[in-house]
Protein backbone atom coordinates (compact mmCIF):
# COMPACT_ATOMS: atom_id res chain seq x y z
CA UNK A 1 0.00 0.00 0.00
CA UNK A 2 1.29 3.65 -1.22
CA UNK A 3 -0.79 6.52 -0.01
CA UNK A 4 -4.33 4.73 0.14
CA UNK A 5 -5.41 4.56 -2.88
CA UNK A 6 -7.20 1.74 -2.28
CA UNK A 7 -9.81 3.82 -0.63
CA UNK A 8 -11.02 6.33 -3.27
CA UNK A 9 -9.20 4.95 -6.62
CA UNK A 10 -12.32 3.29 -7.75
CA UNK A 11 -14.54 6.44 -7.90
CA UNK A 12 -13.15 7.69 -10.44
CA UNK A 13 -11.06 4.69 -12.25
CA UNK A 14 -12.12 1.80 -11.45
CA UNK A 15 -14.54 1.84 -14.38
CA UNK A 16 -11.67 1.98 -16.92
CA UNK A 17 -9.19 0.09 -14.53
CA UNK A 18 -11.81 -2.87 -15.08
CA UNK A 19 -12.11 -1.95 -18.53
CA UNK A 20 -8.62 -2.44 -19.56
CA UNK A 21 -8.21 -5.41 -17.25
CA UNK A 22 -10.51 -6.63 -19.61
CA UNK A 23 -8.79 -5.59 -22.98
CA UNK A 24 -5.91 -7.10 -21.02
CA UNK A 25 -7.37 -10.77 -20.99
CA UNK A 26 -8.28 -10.48 -24.93
CA UNK A 27 -4.42 -10.08 -25.66
CA UNK A 28 -3.41 -13.63 -27.57
CA UNK A 29 -1.45 -16.50 -26.07
CA UNK A 30 1.31 -18.82 -26.70
CA UNK A 31 -1.10 -21.33 -28.53
CA UNK A 32 -2.70 -18.66 -30.48
CA UNK A 33 1.18 -17.64 -31.38
CA UNK A 34 1.76 -20.92 -31.92
CA UNK A 35 -0.88 -21.73 -34.27
CA UNK A 36 0.04 -18.21 -36.07
CA UNK A 37 3.70 -19.82 -36.44
CA UNK A 38 2.38 -22.56 -38.33
CA UNK A 39 0.31 -20.49 -41.08
CA UNK A 40 1.40 -21.04 -44.91
CA UNK A 41 0.10 -17.69 -46.33
CA UNK A 42 -1.00 -14.47 -45.21
CA UNK A 43 -4.55 -16.14 -45.52
CA UNK A 44 -3.97 -18.85 -43.14
CA UNK A 45 -2.78 -15.74 -40.78
CA UNK A 46 -6.10 -13.87 -41.37
CA UNK A 47 -8.17 -16.78 -40.73
CA UNK A 48 -6.65 -17.60 -37.41
CA UNK A 49 -6.67 -13.72 -36.31
CA UNK A 50 -10.87 -13.86 -37.40
CA UNK A 51 -11.06 -15.90 -34.10
CA UNK A 52 -9.90 -13.73 -32.05
CA UNK A 53 -10.81 -9.70 -31.37
CA UNK A 54 -8.69 -8.97 -34.11
CA UNK A 55 -11.84 -10.52 -36.53
CA UNK A 56 -14.27 -7.62 -37.08
CA UNK A 57 -11.15 -5.63 -37.99
CA UNK A 58 -9.74 -8.41 -40.74
CA UNK A 59 -12.57 -9.87 -42.29
CA UNK A 60 -13.50 -7.42 -44.86
CA UNK A 61 -10.05 -6.78 -46.24
CA UNK A 62 -9.78 -8.52 -49.89
CA UNK A 63 -6.91 -10.79 -50.92
CA UNK A 64 -4.39 -10.79 -51.71
CA UNK A 65 -3.01 -9.43 -48.17
CA UNK A 66 -0.19 -7.62 -47.46
CA UNK A 67 1.56 -7.80 -44.56
CA UNK A 68 1.29 -3.50 -43.90
CA UNK A 69 -2.36 -4.39 -44.14
CA UNK A 70 -2.75 -6.87 -41.46
CA UNK A 71 -0.44 -4.30 -39.29
CA UNK A 72 -2.69 -1.42 -39.89
CA UNK A 73 -5.92 -3.13 -39.34
CA UNK A 74 -4.32 -4.52 -35.91
CA UNK A 75 -3.25 -0.85 -34.93
CA UNK A 76 -7.20 0.18 -36.23
CA UNK A 77 -8.45 -2.34 -32.97
CA UNK A 78 -5.39 -0.75 -30.39
CA UNK A 79 -6.73 3.07 -31.99
CA UNK A 80 -10.59 2.34 -31.08
CA UNK A 81 -10.06 0.84 -27.18
CA UNK A 82 -7.97 3.67 -26.66
CA UNK A 83 -10.53 6.19 -27.77
CA UNK A 84 -12.88 4.14 -25.66
CA UNK A 85 -10.80 5.05 -22.81
CA UNK A 86 -9.82 8.50 -22.80
CA UNK A 87 -13.64 9.58 -23.94
CA UNK A 88 -14.81 8.50 -20.46
CA UNK A 89 -11.23 9.22 -17.97
CA UNK A 90 -11.48 11.68 -16.22
CA UNK A 91 -8.47 14.29 -14.52
CA UNK A 92 -5.57 13.40 -14.22
CA UNK A 93 -6.27 9.70 -16.03
CA UNK A 94 -7.33 11.75 -18.76
CA UNK A 95 -3.67 13.13 -19.01
CA UNK A 96 -1.78 10.35 -18.20
CA UNK A 97 -3.70 8.76 -21.61
CA UNK A 98 -2.54 11.64 -23.58
CA UNK A 99 1.15 11.10 -22.29
CA UNK A 100 1.02 7.52 -24.01
CA UNK A 101 0.25 8.83 -27.32
CA UNK A 102 3.22 11.49 -27.41
CA UNK A 103 5.57 9.86 -28.42
CA UNK A 104 3.56 8.46 -31.97
CA UNK A 105 2.99 11.98 -32.07
CA UNK A 106 6.78 12.76 -32.41
CA UNK A 107 7.22 10.29 -34.90
CA UNK A 108 4.54 11.63 -37.34
CA UNK A 109 6.43 14.81 -37.34
CA UNK A 110 9.46 13.39 -37.92
CA UNK A 111 8.13 11.39 -40.45
CA UNK A 112 5.96 14.68 -42.30
CA UNK A 113 9.58 16.43 -41.95
CA UNK A 114 11.58 13.70 -43.30
CA UNK A 115 8.90 12.96 -46.48
CA UNK A 116 8.52 16.73 -47.31
CA UNK A 117 12.65 17.03 -47.44
CA UNK A 118 12.30 14.21 -49.78
CA UNK A 119 10.02 15.57 -51.83
CA UNK A 120 6.71 13.15 -51.08
CA UNK A 121 3.30 14.14 -51.53
CA UNK A 122 1.53 15.24 -48.21
CA UNK A 123 -1.07 12.78 -48.53
CA UNK A 124 1.00 9.98 -49.32
CA UNK A 125 2.90 10.91 -45.59
CA UNK A 126 -0.20 11.36 -44.01
CA UNK A 127 -1.68 8.05 -44.69
CA UNK A 128 1.84 6.20 -43.53
CA UNK A 129 1.29 8.32 -39.98
CA UNK A 130 0.41 6.60 -36.84
CA UNK A 131 -3.07 7.40 -35.61
CA UNK A 132 -2.32 7.93 -32.49
CA UNK A 133 -0.06 10.75 -33.19
CA UNK A 134 -2.20 12.50 -34.84
CA UNK A 135 -3.37 16.17 -34.52
CA UNK A 136 -5.33 19.11 -36.67
CA UNK A 137 -2.80 21.10 -37.93
CA UNK A 138 0.21 17.94 -38.97
CA UNK A 139 -0.26 18.33 -43.07
CA UNK A 140 0.56 22.26 -42.44
CA UNK A 141 4.49 20.80 -41.07
CA UNK A 142 5.14 20.21 -44.58
CA UNK A 143 5.29 24.23 -45.25
CA UNK A 144 8.21 24.85 -42.91
CA UNK A 145 11.67 24.89 -43.97
CA UNK A 146 13.49 25.01 -40.19
CA UNK A 147 12.89 24.09 -36.81
CA UNK A 148 12.08 27.89 -35.37
CA UNK A 149 9.28 27.86 -38.06
CA UNK A 150 8.21 24.04 -37.49
CA UNK A 151 7.52 25.51 -33.84
CA UNK A 152 6.04 28.93 -34.74
CA UNK A 153 3.71 27.50 -37.74
CA UNK A 154 2.47 24.28 -36.26
CA UNK A 155 4.12 22.68 -32.44
CA UNK A 156 3.42 25.63 -30.80
CA UNK A 157 -0.49 24.92 -29.97
CA UNK A 158 0.31 21.39 -29.43
CA UNK A 159 1.43 19.12 -26.38
CA UNK A 160 5.08 18.77 -27.84
CA UNK A 161 5.50 22.58 -27.58
CA UNK A 162 7.22 22.74 -24.21
CA UNK A 163 9.47 19.60 -25.55
CA UNK A 164 10.79 22.07 -28.43
CA UNK A 165 12.99 24.65 -26.28
CA UNK A 166 16.17 22.47 -26.14
CA UNK A 167 16.02 22.01 -30.53
CA UNK A 168 15.10 25.28 -32.00
CA UNK A 169 17.43 26.70 -34.24
CA UNK A 170 17.02 28.39 -37.59
CA UNK A 171 19.50 25.67 -39.11
CA UNK A 172 17.69 24.36 -42.12
CA UNK A 173 16.27 20.76 -41.67
CA UNK A 174 18.99 17.92 -42.75
CA UNK A 175 18.84 14.50 -42.11
CA UNK A 176 21.30 14.87 -39.10
CA UNK A 177 19.37 17.69 -37.42
CA UNK A 178 16.19 15.77 -37.98
CA UNK A 179 17.22 13.02 -35.92
CA UNK A 180 19.02 14.91 -33.86
CA UNK A 181 15.47 16.67 -33.19
CA UNK A 182 14.04 13.38 -32.94
CA UNK A 183 16.08 12.35 -30.03
CA UNK A 184 15.85 15.31 -28.24
CA UNK A 185 12.21 15.65 -28.57
CA UNK A 186 11.76 12.05 -27.28
CA UNK A 187 13.69 12.61 -24.39
CA UNK A 188 11.89 15.74 -23.25
CA UNK A 189 9.10 13.79 -23.48
CA UNK A 190 10.01 11.09 -21.55
CA UNK A 191 11.68 13.17 -18.95
CA UNK A 192 7.93 15.34 -18.76
CA UNK A 193 6.26 12.19 -18.47
CA UNK A 194 8.31 10.68 -15.52
CA UNK A 195 7.93 13.96 -13.60
CA UNK A 196 4.30 13.89 -14.33
CA UNK A 197 3.79 10.61 -13.08
CA UNK A 198 6.39 11.46 -10.05
CA UNK A 199 3.52 13.73 -8.96
CA UNK A 200 0.58 11.56 -8.77
CA UNK A 201 2.63 9.88 -6.20
CA UNK A 202 1.46 6.54 -5.21
CA UNK A 203 1.69 2.91 -7.18
CA UNK A 204 1.27 5.15 -9.82
CA UNK A 205 4.84 6.55 -9.18
CA UNK A 206 6.21 3.67 -7.85
CA UNK A 207 5.66 1.39 -11.21
CA UNK A 208 5.77 4.12 -14.03
CA UNK A 209 9.20 5.08 -12.66
CA UNK A 210 10.43 1.64 -13.20
CA UNK A 211 8.92 1.46 -16.54
CA UNK A 212 10.12 4.72 -17.63
CA UNK A 213 13.39 4.57 -16.06
CA UNK A 214 13.80 0.79 -18.27
CA UNK A 215 12.73 2.38 -21.72
CA UNK A 216 14.94 5.45 -21.50
CA UNK A 217 18.44 3.26 -20.36
CA UNK A 218 16.89 1.07 -23.30
CA UNK A 219 17.01 4.13 -25.87
CA UNK A 220 20.78 5.29 -23.95
CA UNK A 221 21.89 1.90 -25.45
CA UNK A 222 20.17 1.88 -29.06
CA UNK A 223 21.45 5.36 -29.67
CA UNK A 224 24.80 4.36 -28.85
CA UNK A 225 24.42 1.02 -30.90
CA UNK A 226 23.17 3.14 -33.98
CA UNK A 227 25.51 6.02 -33.70
CA UNK A 228 29.32 3.84 -33.63
CA UNK A 229 30.30 4.60 -37.08
CA UNK A 230 28.50 7.45 -37.82
CA UNK A 231 29.29 11.30 -37.76
CA UNK A 232 27.38 11.95 -34.49
CA UNK A 233 30.16 13.35 -31.95
CA UNK A 234 30.28 11.74 -28.30
CA UNK A 235 29.24 15.23 -27.23
CA UNK A 236 26.38 15.14 -28.84
CA UNK A 237 25.55 11.49 -28.17
CA UNK A 238 25.60 12.01 -24.59
CA UNK A 239 22.98 15.05 -24.89
CA UNK A 240 20.24 12.37 -26.34
CA UNK A 241 20.36 11.03 -23.51
CA UNK A 242 17.49 11.09 -20.87
CA UNK A 243 18.44 12.44 -17.49
CA UNK A 244 17.15 10.01 -15.37
CA UNK A 245 17.25 5.92 -15.32
CA UNK A 246 19.33 3.68 -13.91
CA UNK A 247 21.88 4.08 -16.01
CA UNK A 248 22.23 7.64 -15.26
CA UNK A 249 24.73 9.74 -14.97
CA UNK A 250 27.83 7.44 -14.38
CA UNK A 251 26.74 4.86 -17.28
CA UNK A 252 25.70 7.55 -19.65
CA UNK A 253 29.47 8.98 -19.34
CA UNK A 254 30.82 5.17 -20.35
CA UNK A 255 28.06 4.86 -22.82
CA UNK A 256 28.92 7.97 -24.94
CA UNK A 257 32.74 6.94 -25.13
CA UNK A 258 31.43 3.31 -26.33
CA UNK A 259 32.85 2.48 -29.79
CA UNK A 260 31.38 -1.11 -30.59
CA UNK A 261 29.05 -3.06 -29.08
CA UNK A 262 31.31 -5.35 -26.72
CA UNK A 263 32.34 -1.98 -25.29
CA UNK A 264 28.44 -0.97 -24.96
CA UNK A 265 28.40 -4.70 -23.27
CA UNK A 266 31.06 -4.07 -20.42
CA UNK A 267 29.32 -0.96 -19.24
CA UNK A 268 25.60 -2.46 -18.68
CA UNK A 269 27.13 -5.79 -17.42
CA UNK A 270 27.87 -3.30 -14.23
CA UNK A 271 24.43 -3.06 -13.47
CA UNK A 272 22.49 -6.28 -12.40
CA UNK A 273 19.13 -5.81 -13.87
CA UNK A 274 21.01 -5.92 -17.56
CA UNK A 275 23.04 -7.97 -16.98
CA UNK A 276 20.75 -10.90 -17.65
CA UNK A 277 19.81 -9.76 -21.09
CA UNK A 278 23.51 -9.39 -22.31
CA UNK A 279 24.48 -12.89 -20.79
CA UNK A 280 21.58 -13.96 -23.42
CA UNK A 281 24.09 -12.43 -26.33
CA UNK A 282 27.28 -13.77 -27.60
CA UNK A 283 30.06 -11.56 -28.08
CA UNK A 284 30.42 -9.08 -30.53
CA UNK A 285 26.42 -9.65 -31.62
CA UNK A 286 23.72 -7.20 -31.46
CA UNK A 287 21.21 -9.29 -33.70
CA UNK A 288 19.61 -10.39 -30.32
CA UNK A 289 19.63 -7.50 -28.35
CA UNK A 290 16.26 -5.68 -29.43
CA UNK A 291 14.38 -9.31 -28.47
CA UNK A 292 16.13 -9.46 -25.23
CA UNK A 293 15.25 -5.91 -24.69
CA UNK A 294 11.63 -6.70 -25.25
CA UNK A 295 11.73 -9.58 -23.52
CA UNK A 296 12.72 -7.72 -20.20
CA UNK A 297 9.97 -4.78 -21.35
CA UNK A 298 6.92 -7.26 -21.52
CA UNK A 299 8.42 -8.81 -17.73
CA UNK A 300 7.68 -5.78 -16.11
CA UNK A 301 4.57 -4.72 -18.14
CA UNK A 302 3.01 -8.24 -17.23
CA UNK A 303 4.45 -7.67 -13.02
CA UNK A 304 2.18 -4.44 -13.48
CA UNK A 305 -1.15 -5.89 -13.35
CA UNK A 306 -0.18 -7.48 -10.40
CA UNK A 307 -1.33 -4.33 -8.47
CA UNK A 308 -4.02 -2.51 -8.11
CA UNK A 309 -5.61 1.34 -8.29
CA UNK A 310 -2.62 2.86 -10.21
CA UNK A 311 -2.42 3.78 -13.92
CA UNK A 312 0.39 1.71 -15.05
CA UNK A 313 -2.03 -0.49 -16.15
CA UNK A 314 -3.09 1.27 -18.42
CA UNK A 315 0.25 2.22 -20.15
CA UNK A 316 1.21 -1.23 -19.62
CA UNK A 317 -1.88 -2.92 -21.43
CA UNK A 318 -1.31 -0.12 -24.74
CA UNK A 319 2.55 -1.37 -24.79
CA UNK A 320 1.72 -4.73 -24.72
CA UNK A 321 -0.76 -4.45 -27.50
CA UNK A 322 1.84 -2.61 -29.46
CA UNK A 323 4.27 -5.92 -28.81
CA UNK A 324 1.46 -8.07 -30.06
CA UNK A 325 1.08 -6.33 -33.34
CA UNK A 326 5.25 -6.21 -33.68
CA UNK A 327 5.38 -9.99 -33.25
CA UNK A 328 2.32 -10.22 -36.14
CA UNK A 329 4.32 -7.87 -37.95
CA UNK A 330 7.26 -9.88 -37.38
CA UNK A 331 5.20 -13.55 -38.20
CA UNK A 332 3.46 -12.24 -41.40
CA UNK A 333 6.77 -11.52 -42.76
CA UNK A 334 8.24 -14.33 -41.94
CA UNK A 335 5.20 -16.36 -43.80
CA UNK A 336 5.14 -13.87 -46.64
CA UNK A 337 9.05 -14.65 -47.42
CA UNK A 338 8.81 -17.88 -46.94
CA UNK A 339 11.74 -18.10 -43.81
CA UNK A 340 9.36 -19.68 -40.96
CA UNK A 341 12.59 -21.17 -39.48
CA UNK A 342 13.04 -17.71 -38.45
CA UNK A 343 9.74 -16.51 -37.17
CA UNK A 344 10.99 -17.28 -33.31
CA UNK A 345 13.78 -14.93 -33.85
CA UNK A 346 11.68 -11.59 -32.56
CA UNK A 347 8.28 -12.69 -31.22
CA UNK A 348 8.33 -11.94 -27.52
CA UNK A 349 5.47 -14.35 -25.78
CA UNK A 350 3.22 -12.20 -23.43
CA UNK A 351 1.40 -14.95 -21.37
CA UNK B 1 46.72 -44.77 -94.40
CA UNK B 2 44.16 -42.85 -95.21
CA UNK B 3 41.61 -44.55 -93.12
CA UNK B 4 43.66 -43.56 -90.16
CA UNK B 5 44.21 -40.22 -91.10
CA UNK B 6 40.58 -39.69 -91.24
CA UNK B 7 40.21 -41.90 -87.44
CA UNK B 8 42.63 -39.04 -86.01
CA UNK B 9 40.44 -36.35 -87.34
CA UNK B 10 37.16 -37.61 -86.14
CA UNK B 11 38.61 -38.56 -83.09
CA UNK B 12 40.05 -34.98 -82.92
CA UNK B 13 36.65 -33.72 -83.47
CA UNK B 14 34.92 -36.00 -80.93
CA UNK B 15 37.31 -34.55 -78.43
CA UNK B 16 36.84 -30.86 -79.67
CA UNK B 17 33.05 -31.90 -78.80
CA UNK B 18 33.64 -33.63 -76.08
CA UNK B 19 35.30 -30.12 -74.50
CA UNK B 20 32.62 -28.13 -75.93
CA UNK B 21 30.05 -29.84 -73.92
CA UNK B 22 31.87 -30.29 -70.76
CA UNK B 23 32.50 -26.24 -70.71
CA UNK B 24 28.83 -25.82 -71.28
CA UNK B 25 28.52 -28.67 -68.33
CA UNK B 26 30.86 -26.49 -66.27
CA UNK B 27 29.10 -23.17 -67.28
CA UNK B 28 26.02 -24.48 -65.99
CA UNK B 29 26.99 -25.60 -63.03
CA UNK B 30 28.28 -22.19 -62.46
CA UNK B 31 25.07 -20.37 -63.11
CA UNK B 32 23.05 -21.99 -61.00
CA UNK B 33 25.38 -22.35 -57.69
CA UNK B 34 25.22 -18.37 -58.85
CA UNK B 35 22.09 -18.34 -59.00
CA UNK B 36 21.57 -20.14 -55.43
CA UNK B 37 23.90 -18.07 -53.70
CA UNK B 38 22.06 -15.22 -55.55
CA UNK B 39 18.84 -16.51 -54.40
CA UNK B 40 20.20 -16.94 -50.73
CA UNK B 41 21.46 -13.59 -50.62
CA UNK B 42 18.30 -11.76 -51.31
CA UNK B 43 16.37 -13.95 -49.06
CA UNK B 44 18.84 -12.88 -46.34
CA UNK B 45 18.77 -8.80 -47.41
CA UNK B 46 14.76 -8.96 -47.39
CA UNK B 47 14.67 -10.86 -44.09
CA UNK B 48 17.26 -8.32 -42.42
CA UNK B 49 15.22 -5.35 -44.10
CA UNK B 50 11.86 -6.94 -42.42
CA UNK B 51 13.95 -7.06 -39.18
CA UNK B 52 15.18 -3.69 -39.33
CA UNK B 53 11.80 -3.03 -39.69
CA UNK B 54 10.69 -4.47 -36.87
CA UNK B 55 13.24 -3.48 -34.70
CA UNK B 56 12.77 0.73 -35.58
CA UNK B 57 9.13 1.15 -36.51
CA UNK B 58 7.11 1.12 -39.63
CA UNK B 59 7.06 5.26 -39.71
CA UNK B 60 11.00 4.71 -39.71
CA UNK B 61 11.43 2.48 -42.54
CA UNK B 62 8.59 2.89 -45.27
CA UNK B 63 8.19 3.51 -49.21
CA UNK B 64 7.47 7.12 -48.31
CA UNK B 65 10.50 7.97 -47.17
CA UNK B 66 12.52 7.33 -50.47
CA UNK B 67 13.95 10.28 -51.81
CA UNK B 68 12.55 11.17 -55.05
CA UNK B 69 15.05 14.24 -55.52
CA UNK B 70 17.31 13.02 -58.79
CA UNK B 71 21.04 12.00 -57.43
CA UNK B 72 23.09 10.05 -59.22
CA UNK B 73 23.40 5.67 -59.37
CA UNK B 74 26.01 5.34 -56.41
CA UNK B 75 26.73 2.02 -58.60
CA UNK B 76 26.78 1.32 -62.40
CA UNK B 77 28.00 -1.43 -64.67
CA UNK B 78 29.39 -0.44 -67.84
CA UNK B 79 30.19 -2.35 -70.32
CA UNK B 80 32.45 -2.08 -73.52
CA UNK B 81 33.88 -4.28 -76.68
CA UNK B 82 37.73 -5.02 -76.68
CA UNK B 83 39.85 -6.49 -78.77
CA UNK B 84 41.57 -9.76 -78.17
CA UNK B 85 42.92 -10.47 -81.12
CA UNK B 86 41.89 -10.34 -84.85
CA UNK B 87 38.32 -10.81 -85.50
CA UNK B 88 37.43 -11.08 -82.24
CA UNK B 89 36.07 -8.45 -79.72
CA UNK B 90 35.76 -9.40 -75.67
CA UNK B 91 33.13 -7.42 -73.34
CA UNK B 92 34.91 -5.92 -70.83
CA UNK B 93 32.45 -5.27 -67.69
CA UNK B 94 33.90 -1.81 -65.00
CA UNK B 95 31.77 -2.35 -61.83
CA UNK B 96 31.63 1.07 -59.77
CA UNK B 97 30.60 0.99 -56.84
CA UNK B 98 30.24 3.79 -54.24
CA UNK B 99 30.83 6.50 -56.47
CA UNK B 100 30.70 10.03 -54.67
CA UNK B 101 27.41 11.93 -55.64
CA UNK B 102 29.83 15.08 -54.87
CA UNK B 103 32.66 14.27 -57.10
CA UNK B 104 31.66 10.92 -59.62
CA UNK B 105 33.98 11.06 -61.33
CA UNK B 106 35.94 9.64 -57.86
CA UNK B 107 35.31 6.13 -57.87
CA UNK B 108 35.78 4.78 -55.05
CA UNK B 109 35.36 0.50 -55.53
CA UNK B 110 36.04 -0.04 -59.35
CA UNK B 111 36.04 -3.77 -60.42
CA UNK B 112 37.28 -4.36 -64.01
CA UNK B 113 36.90 -7.74 -65.12
CA UNK B 114 37.77 -9.18 -68.99
CA UNK B 115 35.29 -12.13 -69.62
CA UNK B 116 37.86 -14.37 -69.85
CA UNK B 117 39.07 -13.03 -65.97
CA UNK B 118 35.38 -13.91 -65.00
CA UNK B 119 35.54 -17.24 -66.51
CA UNK B 120 38.68 -18.17 -65.19
CA UNK B 121 36.92 -16.92 -61.64
CA UNK B 122 34.24 -18.98 -62.56
CA UNK B 123 36.09 -22.37 -63.34
CA UNK B 124 38.67 -21.92 -60.31
CA UNK B 125 36.23 -21.27 -57.59
CA UNK B 126 33.12 -22.44 -58.22
CA UNK B 127 32.82 -26.58 -57.78
CA UNK B 128 30.57 -26.05 -54.44
CA UNK B 129 27.05 -24.89 -54.05
CA UNK B 130 27.32 -23.28 -50.53
CA UNK B 131 26.45 -19.68 -49.04
CA UNK B 132 29.75 -17.65 -48.53
CA UNK B 133 30.29 -18.38 -52.71
CA UNK B 134 28.96 -14.70 -52.33
CA UNK B 135 31.54 -13.50 -49.83
CA UNK B 136 34.15 -15.00 -52.13
CA UNK B 137 33.40 -13.24 -55.34
CA UNK B 138 33.40 -9.86 -53.72
CA UNK B 139 37.01 -10.50 -51.77
CA UNK B 140 38.44 -11.48 -55.51
CA UNK B 141 40.05 -8.67 -56.67
CA UNK B 142 38.41 -5.30 -56.70
CA UNK B 143 40.78 -2.78 -57.98
CA UNK B 144 40.61 0.53 -55.72
CA UNK B 145 41.22 3.75 -56.80
CA UNK B 146 43.28 5.67 -53.76
CA UNK B 147 44.66 4.19 -50.88
CA UNK B 148 42.73 1.05 -49.41
CA UNK B 149 42.22 3.13 -46.21
CA UNK B 150 40.77 5.75 -47.90
CA UNK B 151 38.50 3.80 -50.12
CA UNK B 152 36.65 1.91 -47.04
CA UNK B 153 36.18 5.03 -45.38
CA UNK B 154 34.97 7.06 -48.26
CA UNK B 155 32.55 3.59 -49.23
CA UNK B 156 31.05 3.48 -45.93
CA UNK B 157 30.46 6.98 -45.70
CA UNK B 158 28.47 6.75 -48.80
CA UNK B 159 27.20 3.62 -47.65
CA UNK B 160 26.02 5.58 -44.49
CA UNK B 161 24.77 8.54 -46.91
CA UNK B 162 22.36 6.42 -48.68
CA UNK B 163 20.81 4.98 -45.55
CA UNK B 164 20.47 8.53 -44.41
CA UNK B 165 16.95 8.55 -46.02
CA UNK B 166 15.85 6.41 -43.00
CA UNK B 167 17.39 8.65 -40.95
CA UNK B 168 21.30 9.08 -39.20
CA UNK B 169 21.28 6.47 -36.55
CA UNK B 170 19.86 3.57 -37.83
CA UNK B 171 19.66 -0.15 -36.77
CA UNK B 172 23.02 -2.59 -37.24
CA UNK B 173 20.21 -4.53 -39.13
CA UNK B 174 19.33 -2.10 -41.96
CA UNK B 175 23.34 -1.36 -42.52
CA UNK B 176 23.36 -5.46 -42.68
CA UNK B 177 20.99 -5.41 -45.29
CA UNK B 178 22.12 -2.98 -47.30
CA UNK B 179 25.74 -4.92 -47.28
CA UNK B 180 23.34 -8.31 -48.36
CA UNK B 181 22.03 -6.18 -51.59
CA UNK B 182 25.60 -5.22 -52.24
CA UNK B 183 26.51 -8.22 -52.64
CA UNK B 184 23.60 -9.44 -54.52
CA UNK B 185 24.71 -6.41 -56.97
CA UNK B 186 28.23 -8.28 -57.22
CA UNK B 187 26.90 -11.88 -57.64
CA UNK B 188 24.24 -10.20 -60.49
CA UNK B 189 27.35 -9.33 -62.58
CA UNK B 190 29.23 -12.95 -62.09
CA UNK B 191 25.80 -14.09 -63.59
Amino acid sequence: MYGFEALTFNVHGGYLEAIVRGYRSGLLTAADYNNLCQCESLEDIKMHLSATEYGPYLQNEPSPLHTTTIVEKCTLKLVDEYKQMLCQATEPLSTFLEYITYGHMIDNVVLIVTGTLHERDVQELLEKCHPLGMFDSIATLAVAQNMRELYRLVLVDTPLAPYFSECITSEDLDDMNIEIMRNTLYKAYLEDFYRFCQKLGGATSEIMSDILAFEADRRAVNITINSIGTELTRDDRRKLYSNFGLLYPYGHEELAISEDIDQVRGVMEKYPPYQSIFSKLSYGESQMLDKAFYEEEVKRLCLSFEQQFHYGVFFAYMRLREQEIRNLMWISECVAQNQKSRVHDSVVFIF
Amino acid sequence: MESSKNGRESNEEISEKDENILSFLDSMDTYLTLMDSLSSTLRQGWLELASARHSMGASRINSTLLDLKFHRASTTLQVNEQSAGPDRELPHFTLRKWASSNNPEKNFEEAKFGEDELLKIKSNSLRRRDTSQSSEIQARSPESVGTPVSVDDLAQRERSKSLSMFGTLVSPKLRASQVSFETGTVATLFI
